[in-house]
């Protein structure tokens, strides 16, 4: 029920765009009043501190609701460190965290959360585990008590292991009900190849392979004060964070010898074409995709902005050309995604049946066009203050600042990218945009999965030879 | 963020040393009423150089012709569409290029209009929401073109999508009675290639006047700046007549209603168990809402340890409030519990399950630590969703529209800590009664014969599918 379904920190814009219908018209209405002033970015305040185990605090002290937001990431405990078998492992090692301690079952711990006016979990992502917790702000200490209990000492009872199990195994078959599921796999596969990035969703002989031994012993390995930072935002002193963070982490230490780190991902790939087929699907849903690059490698700014342009909100590029001039789609985007050893580009939208294969050739189009054509002034002016404004948007949000820097630290991003984002980014130019989309977007080098029913493969022969597969 | 103010030094650090003690977070709310009959409500915070914006018309679902089901929503579409003055492209384009997100979204009982951005865009985004308050630019491209962009939207949410959203079109439809609560929101594919643009003139003629809205800004401005804009951009236009509003309440049902539907594209059961809530600002609205958040607020509550635990049937739970949230409706409303469950359970078992903890609740009330546990979460939650200055804004103009008094924000969290266990008991008595419920029963359809092995589940395959 909403005029569209995105509303992200970083995204774009277009008009200028030779095929955007409303170039001519877009012309600014004379009475519409001009912007005022920038005010100056703030840029967010870091009080650091290196515990003797390893352990890395940084404190962001906000002044604004009454919360604090504690972030502990934790590097290489995420699925990279996945065996090949063992798909989405890192899922269940995260969520299985908060169902019981050496202290507290599961209840107790849910309850407490609860009590405290907060919450506890903990989540898996490709370069780390991430344990997150908020709370009121006079129930600083006691959530800091409980975050690192759930960090250090989760038990993975068996019979909480069964159920999360059990219930994996049904949410599994939940999601492959949905065909962007089934496509993120596909495409997954298909722009990482064997690398751990590749199999982040679980299948059911690795839920089924999974016992709490298991866990324990992934726990113990993976989970270390010195491959960890813990963030703390909020209605606090530094001085304060870092006491409670050193009284309730100081004692940590690790056991044995950490896991290797994950090999690169590869920066090219063949272009594959799949269909998936769904019987009776009244949308193709579309996914464009190749290797990307690592966040920290040398693209990194210019490739956001890029990605911005081209497909990273709702007045991008894609998005304007396929929904708002063409109305194939409620909804259409491209980009690039970062982690540590790797990265992805990727691009898609779900569309009615008939204008699949002239939707795909729009997304070709636009890529190409990237890569050849310079941006216009104006609409690159206009993508650099989106990208700006998004920083101010996201960086008013005390939580969002905690997890943006953690997120960054975890894929190899220095402390002060986030305030020095905007200006890099305000530097790029257009020729070197034009250089991401020639590098990254062109058409040859993408992948494509569909999801859909088997019918469209007819429109879909100009894009090269569709594997059909269930 | 009140230390970028303060010039990124140390005086930060004793403002916050002095504000640990309290919870306690109240917004400062300015309202003022142009002669036109617009409402503007300004809440001042300058921890960040944003501002959000909201303008809510008093029109939702509820109120769309007849023959015309999924037109407001359609409407709400069409005013990102272009004006006279501002044609299609502009609206965007000048928020994209001020550093700004909008969007909008509708519901039963309104229609909001949001947008954030760097406090240098407020004008702009204020001369805009005004241009498009006066009129539109009826033009039949841009309303096919957002016709095939609904349509699209309704099969990327419901027709191609598992559950098809029906724990909140299907649950509706069952529950209520009257066509203004029980009708398809999102509309019917024929009403909505029918819509015309006449139809789009009188409902913006009829709805969108400056009297049926309410202007809210939140952030880096103080109320008499925002008085001053507001009247500057919306003081010339003028008030237009809003029809009568049918009477679309409806008292609560006296007989359990039950349906199942074979879902084709779902492969794990589901179930919607509904009840008509206590209507807006009745004294039972506060006790609703801790009950529903005791009963399915999160992993503490009793539903989650009832359900996906202890008994092991459901995989889980989740509490729906329409699709608003306890404070922010004003006609009849539902409470939702949502819950895919497992193969090996069956709603009986769930139903029974959910009357065994509810007889609890009635019986024995709520013990003091639960109480204070479910109450401090729910208002901690509400702070949390008033964090953004969007949200906020957003809040408050809804509140504003809805309840005719901005102020209300600051009272809802009083009015939790207020509840007690009677009350509780009291309103789970007269609103979680077996009469007063609609399920429904949502199953994965059986698979058709000749297809593919029908025993086995679709990761395998598809996961070796990709090369």
């Amino acid at each position: 029920m909403n005029k569209h379904f995105r509303l992200t920190l970083l995204a774009a814009a277009v008009i200028a765009s030779p095929l955007a219908f409303a170039s001519a018209s877009a012309q600014l209405p004379a009475e519409l009043p001009p912007f005022a002033k920038d005010k100056a970015l703030p840029v967010p305040q870091i009080t650091k501190k290196t515990l003797n185990n390893g352990l890395e605090i940084w404190v962001v002290p906000r002044q604004g609701i009454p919360r604090l937001d504690y972030v502990l990431a934790v590097r290489g405990a995420g699925f990279s460190a996945d065996a090949a078998n063992q798909q989405g492992f890192a899922t269940l090692l995260a969520n299985v965290m908060t169902e019981g301690t050496a202290k507290r079952d599961s209840r107790a711990i849910a309850e407490a959360a609860q009590g405290l006016g907060g919450n506890v979990g903990a989540s898996g992502a490709n370069d780390g585990i991430t344990v997150f917790a908020d709370a009121l702000a006079s129930n600083a200490a006691p959530m800091m008590h409980l975050l690192a209990e759930v960090a250090r000492t989760p038990a993975y009872p068996d019979r909480e292991v069964a159920l999360a199990k059990a219930n994996a195994l049904q949410n599994l078959k939940a999601s492959e009900a949905r065909p962007a599921f089934r496509a993120t796999r596909a495409l997954n596969q298909a722009i990482y190849g064997d690398h751990a990035y590749g199999r982040t969703q679980p299948t059911a002989d690795a839920i089924d392979a999974v016992t709490p031994e298991a866990l324990r012993q992934a726990h113990a390995s993976r989970v270390r004060p010195e491959r960890s930072l813990l963030v703390i935002s909020g209605r606090i002193a530094p001085a304060e964070a870092i006491k409670l963070a050193e009284a309730a982490f100081g004692d940590w230490k690790a056991s044995g010898p950490a896991p290797a780190d994950a090999p690169a991902a590869r920066d090219s790939a063949p272009a594959v074409r799949v269909l998936l087929e769904r019987p009776n699907s009244v949308q193709s849903t579309l996914r464009l995709g190749r290797p990307g690059e690592a966040a920290s490698a040398a693209d990194q700014v210019p490739l956001r902005l890029a990605s911005t342009v081209i497909g990273g909100g709702f007045s991008s590029r894609v998005n304007i050309n396929l929904r708002e001039e063409k109305g194939y789609t409620y909804g259409a985007s491209a980009g690039a995604q970062s982690f540590r050893v790797g990265g992805a580009i990727t691009g898609g939208a779900d569309v009615r049946n008939d204008v699949t294969g002239a939707s795909l050739k729009e997304f070709f189009s636009e890529y190409k066009r990237l890569g050849e054509e310079l941006v216009g002034e104006e609409e690159l002016a206009m993508h650099k203050r989106y990208v700006a404004g998004g920083y101010l948007i996201s960086n008013q949000l005390q939580g969002a600042v905690a997890r943006t820097l953690a997120s960054n630290w975890l894929v190899g991003l220095p402390s002060d990218f986030l305030g020095n984002y905007v200006p890099l980014i305000q530097r790029v130019s257009a020729e070197q945009v034009r250089e991401m989309g020639r590098k990254y977007f062109k058409p040859e080098a993408q992948s494509v999965v569909v999801v859909g029913d088997q019918k469209v493969l007819e429109q879909l022969k100009d894009f090269g030879e569709f594997t059909l597969a269930k | 963020m009140r230390i970028f103010k303060l010039g990124l030094g140390a005086l930060a650090l004793s403002a916050s040393l002095s504000a640990l003690a309290s919870d306690e977070w109240k917004l400062p709310i300015a309202t003022h009423k142009l002669a036109n009959g617009l409402t503007v409500v300004v809440s001042e915070d300058h921890s960040a150089p944003i501002v959000g914006v909201s303008v809510v018309y008093h029109v939702g679902m509820r109120l769309e012709p007849r023959n015309r089901t999924g037109f407001a929503h359609l409407f709400e579409h069409l005013m990102f569409q272009g004006t006279p003055v501002a044609p299609k492209g502009v609206f965007d384009k000048v928020i994209t290029s001020g550093g700004g997100r909008n969007n909008g979204s509708t519901r039963a009982d309104f229609t909001n209009y949001i947008e954030t951005a760097p406090v240098s865009a407020l004008e702009s985004l204020l001369w805009l929401e005004a241009d498009r308050m006066k009129t539109l630019d009826f033009n039949p491209e841009t309303l096919k073109n957002q016709q095939d962009v609904v349509k699209e939207e309704i099969r990327v949410n419901v027709k191609n999508s598992p559950y098809g959203g029906f724990m909140w079109i299907d649950i509706g439809q069952k529950a209520f009675d009257k066509w203004e609560n029980n009708h398809d929101g999102y509309g019917s594919f024929q009403d909505l290639e029918n819509a015309s643009l006449d139809d789009v003139r009188a409902f913006h003629r009829d709805y969108y006047g400056p009297n049926n809205a309410v202007l809210s800004i939140t952030g880096d401005l103080t109320p008499a700046q925002g008085f001053a804009l507001a009247e500057k951009y919306f003081g010339k236009i003028a008030a237009r007549p809003t029809p009568k509003s049918t009477d679309y309440s409806e008292g609560l049902n006296t007989a359990e209603r039950r349906f199942e539907q074979q879902d084709p594209l779902a492969q794990v059961p589901a179930a919607a168990v509904a009840w008509k809530m206590p209507a807006r600002g009745s004294r039972d609205q506060a006790p609703m809402a801790v009950l529903g958040s005791l009963l399915a607020g999160g992993d503490a509550s009793v539903l989650y340890q009832g359900l996906v635990k202890g008994r092991e049937l459901a995989l889980n739970v989740n509490e729906l409030y329409g699709l608003t949230d306890p404070w922010t409706f004003d006609g009849p409303t539902l409470y939702v519990v949502y819950s895919l469950y497992k193969p090996t359970s069956n709603v009986d078992a769930l139903l029974t399950a959910i009357d065994e903890e509810v007889a609890k609740i009635v019986k024995n009330g709520v013990d003091a630590a639960t109480l204070k546990r479910v109450k401090t979460s729910l208002v901690a939650g509400y702070y949390n969703d008033m964090e953004m200055f969007l949200s906020r804004a957003d809040r408050l103009a809804k509140l504003q529209t809805l309840w005719g008094d901005a102020k209300v924000a600051n009272k809802i969290p009083g009015w939790i800590e207020g509840v007690t266990s009677e009350d509780v008991q009291r309103v789970a008595r007269t609103y979680l009664t077996r009469e007063n419920r609609t399920t429904i029963d949502r199953k994965p359809a059986p698979k058709p014969v000749p297809a593919a092995p029908a025993a086995a589940p679709a990761a395998a395959p598809a996961a070796a599918a990709s090369k």
